[in-house]
């Protein structure tokens, strides 16, 4: 059953072209010999989930397979959600226009937890059951993945089975092993059976999670002894070997990230302790230089796109970098296609590629110090000096840059109000080195952002121990910030404590949390991370309702020997070396990157990347 | 420098996207496709097109213009041949000519006609319609409120309505498909080919597209003024009837048939060797 979106509807609604597909490069299939119909939802709207590379790599690999047809799904934003409502149309998928209630699989990518309330919207506009045990074998199966599925229990009563780590291999295992079920025509339970074995499968049903008498987490234990006790993720070890499509769809409308993106390496080598990225993702792989110009070469002539963007953790780490920029330059530049930088450390070097990669405004340059002292920003492992900073923001002035956003966090560990001044005064140095510069020589209209987010604890970082500020420590602390900053030449931005609260409750939460979301949806939340639609009483009477205390999970500092929810998750980075990084935090010392040694993580046993590469 | 003309359609898939959004389309086909585009000097080189008039996101059509200057040479079938193979499903270019004249075609654009498929609020038959909005428009003087930059203003939009006509779908006995239409003919009023191939869809869809029944439908066809001296927008007509004591109209559909260039001597198709 196709369905067909009337003008009426779509001439009412704000950006139609979300919901009409046939973009180029987008894959349409005659159903016929189609065994697999996988819906590919990102809890998002449109714009932001058609920018992620995820997406676009597992939809065009899935798409390889003859016997699978695997087609995007996104949020409808809210003025479609009530026209779909009102017309009684059920969520679709985009290539076809088919209900993805008829599919064999619903993913869901996790990227950040205040999407969840948006899975639930999404299954309810789908007319799927929202708990994993009211589905039948009429409905499809309810998986997920991505970076939030590393703690997987918040989602344990909804997802019927997550995918831990990088989906290219483990999708397509898990495809076969479903082409099988589905001709044996035997249970939805058989086949949750035949797969629990992959490696990275976690399926939470067949999972018991003890609790202790203090609400803590007293084990979790698989119901039967063949199912793994521990369920480690999965890496493709060799970058060069692994799928990556040389196509993206190409869409109509503008996207956050409309271009084509160049993924130089998996993982990164620094070890920032808040980070969760920089453990989970370990160990880091690069992809050769000629693997990427060949890829940058077919992308541009399948997708006609105006600029390539490098894209990675921490891109100016990329060994080849000089040899691999040029080379695109040289191919690009008489196509007139733009090179774009992100996220660089700031050196001379780097200066000196961006002025050759880009016909930039020189408008903004972005750094990270994440800490205003030395002394804290040691506490984290951020692996940059005062002088680093003053030193590049003075060569950018000479180059003619005059924006500079620099970003930091509220509320680490050990943070005291001197290094929240230290925020203050590190801007008020930049404006100074700006000022010293003689007028002839640097760019107009000095424009420094300073911006603060607070921290969250996260799953696999040495910090997973840490207690998060309470949300009126973290306003005092943005206010006593705002105070401090005197230069009119400063703007100040801080991000909504309520919001960093609620994402440090699911993102160390356990299955006792899974209520609240569907509670808080009940009660309307959707789109909670666009301010306009976050609704924190909301949220705060849902915990009540459900007799959870967020406290619990957001603002209580956990013993080393506590059990967490994610604890049978095997990310390869162990516990114990985690440990060590937190005490190595609060002796101020400082862990060298992966490329200058090794401080024995437990990645290597991944056997691959720079873990097993000469250093 | 070469100059190209290339007519294009717009359909249904591709109604939804802004002008802005389209030039998106076209830079980056023209890319995937080699072809030749000249490109702006300085610091932020800009493909050399020209689009004739903007059409307003919804509105299909069979009468799209560009014009292309290329750096190298190619002939305008190849560019026809080579642009349609990267072009995305609703888009389609139709016929491609040398232009030789300095001319542009968003400058140059003075007239544009469309069809209107519209659906009466009440319903008291075809021909008293037809009379009625024929009377209405044989007034010497029609004033409608027109808002531009917050301000609203009454104007006479009598002399930018050069035709119009009334036609009732049963009177083209809305079959299938005849085919014709889509690459020109310019027909107008209902028997227009995109009009039926809509009209026929309609049934179809999940919900019903307007809250009346297909028979109730009728088309205005009309010829307007366009372009940048005086632009009158289809809707403008519709909304005058309503409130003139003829039945309420609400737009159902809008389909652009035509558009014409100003010469000195008399307005012609952009394709006409005389306008290149």
């Amino acid at each position: 059953m196709k369905i067909k979106i009337s003008d009426q509807i779509l001439q009412r609604v704000e950006k139609p072209s979300r919901y009409i597909g046939n973009e180029w490069n987008s894959i349409h299939k005659d159903l016929k010999g189609i065994q697999i119909r996988f819906a590919f939802c990102f809890p998002d709207v449109y714009e932001v989930g058609m920018s992620h590379l995820g997406m676009k790599i597992l939809y065009h690999l899935l798409n390889e397979r003859d016997d699978t047809y695997c087609e995007r799904v996104f949020a409808p934003w809210v003025d479609m959600e009530q026209s779909m409502r009102a017309n009684k149309i059920p969520l679709f998928a985009l290539e076809s226009h088919d209900p993805i209630s008829q599919f064999d699989f619903v993913g869901f990518t996790l990227q950040y937890e205040m999407s969840y309330t948006n899975i639930i919207n999404m299954l309810d506009l789908a007319g799927i059951p929202i708990y994993s045990k009211d589905r039948t074998k009429d409905h499809p199966f309810v998986c997920a993945g991505g970076p939030c599925a590393y703690n997987p229990e918040p989602l344990a009563d909804i997802v019927d089975f997550f995918m831990m780590g990088e989906g290219e291999d483990i999708i397509n295992e898990v495809m076969d092993e479903y082409g099988l079920w589905k001709v044996d025509n035997v249970s939805r339970e058989d086949f949750l059976n035949r797969i629990v074995n992959i490696e990275g499968i976690y399926i939470p049903r067949f999972y018991k999670v003890d609790y202790n008498e203090d609400g803590t987490v007293g084990g979790i234990m698989p119901v039967k002894k063949e199912y793994p006790r521990k369920i480690r993720k999965r890496i493709v070890k060799e970058l060069d070997k692994t799928f990556f499509p040389d196509r993206f769809i190409v869409p109509f409308t503008d996207i956050v990230h409309d271009r084509i993106m160049l993924e130089l390496f998996r993982g990164c080598t620094r070890g920032c302790r808040f980070c969760q990225a920089g453990f989970v993702y370990r160990p880091v792989r690069e992809r050769s230089a000629g693997k990427l110009l060949e890829l940058a070469r077919k992308l541009e002539e399948n997708t006609g796109y105006e600029e390539i963007s490098l894209t990675s953790l921490s891109t100016s780490d990329y060994t080849d970098l000089g040899h691999l920029t040029e080379e695109l330059i040289k191919e690009m530049e008489p196509r007139k296609v733009n090179l774009s930088l992100p996220s660089l450390r700031i050196d001379s070097f780097s200066l000196d590629l961006m002025e050759k990669a880009q016909r930039v405004r020189k408008s903004g340059l972005t750094f990270a110090p994440e800490a205003g002292t030395q002394r804290l920003r040691n506490v984290i492992n951020k692996g940059v000096t005062e002088e680093d900073l003053i030193n590049s923001v003075t060569t950018a002035f000479y180059g003619g840059w005059s924006g500079v956003k620099l970003y930091f966090m509220l509320g680490l560990p050990t943070e005291t109000y001197e290094d929240i001044e230290g925020i203050a005064e590190l801007g008020s140095k930049v404006v100074a080195a700006y000022m010293g510069i003689p007028r002839e020589k640097r760019g107009k209209g000095l424009n420094v952002t300073i911006s603060t987010s607070s921290f969250v604890p996260k799953p696999f970082t040495p910090f997973q121990w840490e207690a998060q500020d309470s949300i009126e420590t973290l306003r005092e602390k943005q206010r006593y910030l705002k105070d401090r900053i005197k230069s009119r030449h400063i703007i100040y931005n801080w991000h909504d404590a309520e919001l960093s609260f609620l994402e440090a409750v699911f993102a160390r939460g356990d299955r006792k949390v899974g209520n609240v979301l569907v509670k808080a949806w009940e009660k309307g939340c959707k789109f909670d991370s666009w301010g306009e639609h976050f609704k924190f009483k909301e949220w705060m009477e849902a915990f009540d309702e459900c007799g959870v205390d967020p406290h619990f999970y957001a603002n209580r500092r956990r013993s080393y020997d506590e059990v967490f929810p994610w604890d049978h998750i095997d990310v390869g980075v162990g516990k114990r070396f985690l440990i060590r990084e937190n005490e190595r935090a609060y002796g101020g010392e400082l862990t060298s990157n992966c490329r200058a040694d090794c401080s024995g993580c437990g990645a290597a046993a991944f056997g691959g990347g720079i873990c097993v590469e000469q250093r | 420098m070469n100059s190209v003309r290339i007519k294009f359609i717009r359909g249904e898939e591709v109604k939804y996207i802004s002008h802005l959004d389209l030039m998106k389309v076209f830079e980056r086909a023209l890319r995937r496709g080699n072809i030749p585009i000249a490109y702006s000097m300085g610091y932020n080189p800009h493909p050399q097109m020209v689009f004739g008039l903007p059409l307003p996101v919804g509105v299909t059509s069979e009468a799209e213009y560009a014009d292309f200057e290329l750096s190298g040479s190619m002939s305008p079938e190849e560019l026809m041949e080579s642009l349609n193979r990267v072009l995305p499903t609703g888009l389609e270019v139709v016929d491609a000519k040398t232009k030789k004249n300095k001319s542009n075609i968003m400058a140059s654009i003075v007239k544009a006609s469309y069809v209107v498929l519209v659906c009466p609020e009440t319903n008291p038959g075809i021909a008293i319609l037809r009379d009625e909005i024929e009377k209405f428009f044989l007034q010497p003087q029609i004033i409608v409120k027109k808002e531009s930059k917050g301000k609203i203003r009454e104007i006479d939009i009598k002399p930018m309505i050069y035709e119009l006509k009334v036609e009732g779908i049963d009177e083209n006995g809305i079959g299938p498909e005849d085919g014709g239409g889509q690459d020109g003919g310019n027909q107008g009023g209902c028997g227009n080919a995109w009009i039926k191939k809509y009209v026929n869809e309609l049934s179809g869809q999940y919900p019903m597209g307007a809250n009346c029944r297909v028979g109730d439908l009728f088309c205005l066809s009309a010829m307007l003024s366009a372009g940048s001296a005086a632009n009158l927008k289809p809707e403008l007509p519709v909304a005058a009837i309503n409130g003139a004591g003829i039945p309420k109209l609400d737009v159902v559909k809008i389909h652009r048939t035509g558009l014409l260039v100003g010469t000195e001597e008399k307005d012609l198709d952009p394709m006409d060797p005389g306008a290149l």
